[in-house]
């Protein structure tokens, strides 16, 4: 077999094994140094490598601010900011038909401003939006549905992790990333609510209506959400304006949300503890993926494959745009059963150099970002895509009366508008480019 | 010994998670240090003369020397340190979308199989990290800007990769105990 062979065989080898239910960075791991083994004829190379690879990936400065948007995500949800910030955005939306669900996405929308992760969004704001829902007489499965959908924004709005390690895949700039996912965050909380008008249109159900709130209480409510407010300037602002790197702004968003944590009460010791704990389980898992992807890819870079594949796609002459289109449904099918990062890790370093030798009109670095922003997109909507969206099972499980078949029921609507959404997206470029060519 | 097992995956968790809060700690005033000096050298502290020590003052402060390479050595230990408590937590991705399609018993010889396969290689990673480290040591290479020798980072890192085996291998015998003493699938698979 050539090199070239062995690296394209390694693909379903490593797909049988995640089928089979391997630990997905174990998988890569083992592919990574096993097909390095083959190509190489024994193991000196691989035992060579893993002296310093190993410290070399953990001790990456600019992977440091994943931990640290963890650890942010962490204590964001101890600062009580989402009790706020849902009170807030019902003061606003409440008394719309559809308004309770309505505030939980905008809710959703401020809490990933400071937090990184969907699961995260998830699970905090489902916390506090789901008895409220359930008592303005939402039904279970439009409750767990919304949020779920909405839990996803946590991680389109920046920060967001997995955008911070695209733009270190793919060595771009993360401020201009960051920049760039703000049109497209809006635009996903805006069709998220206009989906649940839409739904409230066909099937009320027993959901209630909440009395208007006169203007003063409605500021009064948004006031008491400054701190999300002023750590999310810092923290992205703070990378654009070039006060600090990436790193150090993460350091800073995790000091800003432990210090609000501090102030309102949020931080005892079995919560701190707890939320370190929580780190950690994701820490880990996030890494060992990181670090087996880092194995694999140098493989395959070794193999060839990712050269020879988009040498092949370039001579066949195809339509880039025909390329891009079944690029993003390979996500959309995937995201179906893989999780996200998992997901970026493993494909982006094959897809992006295709792409990035397509032309799209744009300048590379236009094409890196917006590329980006569109596997961010599509990989997000795996995360509520039936039958396995991570978020519809932390939400679901968080509602012992919806059988998740409810859930899968009414999130159906939401995945719609969000393939609506990546379509426009799609064929308008401008739109997630239109704040990076504004501000650079 | 599943409590101190368990006991020592916690202490490790904390411990990673303390050296986070440190890091941020340190990254936080550096970065306060390097504002301060920044705002002393501005036209307008470098212009006025009806105060100039205190201009001096605000210049006197900086950024900490080679806070980066700090963060550098502080991450990868408590990246490390997370491991164990995510090894027993069997907190690792993992697709289930055909779980329900295999057999049971299928189902827990893989589990096995994995949990033997993720010891072993972590057992691997573990004993590089230590070669790594004592290369280190041997070409004395030390940081760029603090000069601390670099082999400091790889001994906190080996030490918690060493945990992170022990926890590792006590979690595959776990594994056996349960398989052995109940056919209740279903309890074995803890998810965070």
């Amino acid at each position: 077999m050539s090199s070239l062979e062995i690296g394209i065989w390694s693909m379903p080898v490593l797909l049988l094994l995640i089928f089979l239910r391997m630990p997905i960075g174990l998988a890569m791991i083992v592919c990574g140094l096993g097909g390095t083994m083959i190509l190489t004829g024994g193991e000196t190379v691989v035992l060579a490598k893993l002296k310093n690879e190993t410290y070399s990936t953990f001790s990456n400065y600019s992977l440091s601010i994943v931990p640290l948007f963890l650890l942010m995500g962490q204590f964001a949800t101890l600062g009580g900011m989402s009790t706020a910030l849902f009170k807030a955005a019902e003061a606003w939306l409440g008394h719309r038909k559809g308004g309770v669900a309505m505030a939980s996405v905008g809710a959703c929308a401020g809490f990933g401003a400071i937090c990184g992760s969907s699961l995260a969004t998830a699970a905090t704001m489902g916390q506090v939006a789901l008895p409220e829902l359930k008592r303005y007489g939402y039904s279970g499965g439009l409750a767990t549905a919304t949020l779920a959908a909405g839990g996803t924004l946590g991680i389109l709005i920046p920060p967001s992790v997995v955008l911070v390690i695209y733009a270190i895949l793919t060595e771009q700039n993360i401020a201009k990333l960051f920049l760039a996912a703000f049109i497209p965050g809006f635009l996903a909380a805006l069709g998220y609510i206009i989906t649940i008008s839409i739904i409230m249109r066909f099937n009320q159900g027993d959901a209630q209506l909440r009395p208007r709130i006169p203007y003063a209480e409605r500021m009064a409510a948004l006031f008491k959400v400054w701190p999300v407010l002023l750590v999310f300037f810092l923290v992205v602002g703070g990378i654009y304006m070039g006060w600090f790197t990436p790193t150090e702004a993460a350091a800073i968003g995790a000091a800003g949300t432990g210090l609000i944590a501090l102030v309102n009460g949020g931080i005892t010791r079995a919560s701190l503890s707890d939320a370190f704990l929580k780190t950690a389980s994701n820490t880990a898992m996030i890494f060992i993926i990181v670090l087996g992807a880092g194995f694999y890819n140098s493989f395959l870079a070794l193999s060839q494959v990712p050269q020879e594949i988009s040498g092949f796609i370039v001579e066949q002459g195809l339509n880039p745009w025909f390329v891009l289109i079944i690029i993003l449904l390979l996500y959309l099918l995937f995201g179906c059963v893989m999780d996200s990062l998992s997901m970026i890790l493993l494909t982006v370093p094959i897809f992006f150099p295709i792409v990035s030798v397509l032309e799209f009109g744009l300048t590379p670095e236009e094409t890196a970002i917006w590329f980006g922003i569109l596997v961010l997109i599509v990989v997000e909507v795996g995360l509520i895509t039936p039958p396995v969206g991570m978020n519809l099972f932390v939400i679901n499980a968080m509602d012992r009366h919806t059988r998740i078949i409810e859930t899968y029921k009414y999130v159906l609507p939401f995945v719609m508008s969000d393939v609506i959404r990546t379509i426009i997206l799609v064929a308008f470029p401008g739109i997630t480019l239109y704040l990076v060519r504004a501000f650079y | 010994m599943h409590a101190f097992i368990t006991t020592i995956a916690r202490f490790m968790a904390y411990l990673g998670g303390a050296v986070l809060t440190g890091l941020i700690l340190v990254t936080g005033l550096s970065v306060l240090g390097r504002g301060l000096n920044t705002l002393g050298h501005s036209d307008f502290f470098e212009g006025q003369t009806f105060f100039p020590s205190f201009t001096g003052f605000l210049q006197s402060f900086g950024p900490i020397n080679g806070d980066f390479e700090i963060v550098e050595a502080g991450v990868a230990f408590a990246i490390m340190a997370c491991i164990p408590w995510c090894q027993l937590q069997r907190g690792h991705a993992k697709v289930e979308l055909f779980t329900s399609f295999m057999p049971h018993a299928l189902n827990r010889s893989l589990t096995l199989l994995w949990e033997v396969l993720f010891a072993f290689i972590l057992i691997i990673i573990a004993w590089r990290l230590y070669v790594g480290m004592t290369d280190k040591m041997r070409f004395g290479e030390t940081t760029f800007m603090l000069q601390f020798p670099i082999w400091w980072g790889y001994a906190a890192c080996t030490f918690a990769a060493f945990v992170a085996c022990i926890v590792a291998l006590y979690s595959v015998w776990q594994y056996i105990l349960d398989l052995r003493s109940s056919a209740d699938e279903p309890s074995l698979e803890r998810h965070s």
